[in-house]
């Protein structure tokens, strides 16, 4: 591999712990956040980033708790798909890609892309029509205007990872050709 | 699997060790052991003719099919 690419590889790959290191502290304020929701009702109007849901909450505490299980679910799983993207990055071997191993995480990181853009869109759809209720949610967008990019990159990062997968089975009965 | 090798037959009615058979043909013990532990998905034909030149026989006598019950 040239010293290019290889110097392009490892930017990536602190670049991508720097991603996963804020969506980790975006996650783990916004689990504090739930928490502390639950006991102390008077912080709704301060959460992370100082999103105000306090209208929200004294509309309809289901809407309030339902939206915010979607917003830190999906902040969760984007930080856990970025972890998946680290682990694969940092024991992928360059010299010989083409493992059982790599071929598995680029297939986690496909179902991880792909459900975070399904559960981005439904959390959409569900905002808008929470509107239809006079709850305003436009706010909240910012948590999934990107679902359909997550759909397309989860897209193809699946077919991506069929043709690895194939090319592994190529590689071992290469290897196990005398 | 359905095809049976049969080198270490072969290899002992030549008398030959797997180190020997090893240089004659020009292939590593490693692979050499896949082959003859029958673990190989595939044999090249080059591969085939370099162990029956060394051995002095037949495909057949290395390779032997048996029906999967």
């Amino acid at each position: 591999m040239s010293k290019t690419n290889n110097f392009v590889f490892w930017s990536l790959y602190i670049v991508a712990w720097l991603i996963f290191v804020g969506l980790s502290i975006e996650a783990g304020g916004l689990i504090v956040n739930f928490f502390f929701s639950l006991y102390n009702p008077d912080l709704v109007h301060n959460l992370y980033q100082k999103l105000d849901l306090s209208a929200m909450y004294q509309q309809s505490k289901w809407a309030f708790y339902g939206m915010y299980s979607f917003i830190l679910f999906i902040a969760i799983l984007k930080a856990v798909m970025f972890y998946m993207v680290i682990r694969l990055m940092h024991n992928m071997d360059l010299k010989k890609p083409f493992s059982t191993f790599v071929a598995k995480q680029i297939m986690l990181v496909s179902y991880f892309t792909l459900g975070i853009g399904l559960l981005s869109y439904i959390a959409r759809q569900l905002a808008e029509n929470l509107t239809h209720h006079d709850i305003v949610t436009d706010h909240l967008n910012q948590f999934w205007e990107d679902s359909q990019a997550f759909i397309l990159m989860g897209a193809v990062i699946y077919i991506i990872a069929t043709i690895f997968k194939k090319g592994v089975d190529l590689q071992n009965e290469n290897d196990l050709t005398v | 699997m359905p095809i049976i090798v049969n080198l270490d037959v072969m290899m002992a009615k030549r008398k030959m060790s797997l180190n020997e058979l090893s240089e004659k043909v020009g292939l590593t013990l490693s692979n050499l052991s896949i082959l003859k532990t029958g673990k190989a998905k595939a044999i090249r034909f080059s591969t085939l003719e370099a162990i029956c030149k060394a051995l002095n026989c037949q495909p057949g006598d290395i390779l032997e099919y048996v029906e999967e019950t």
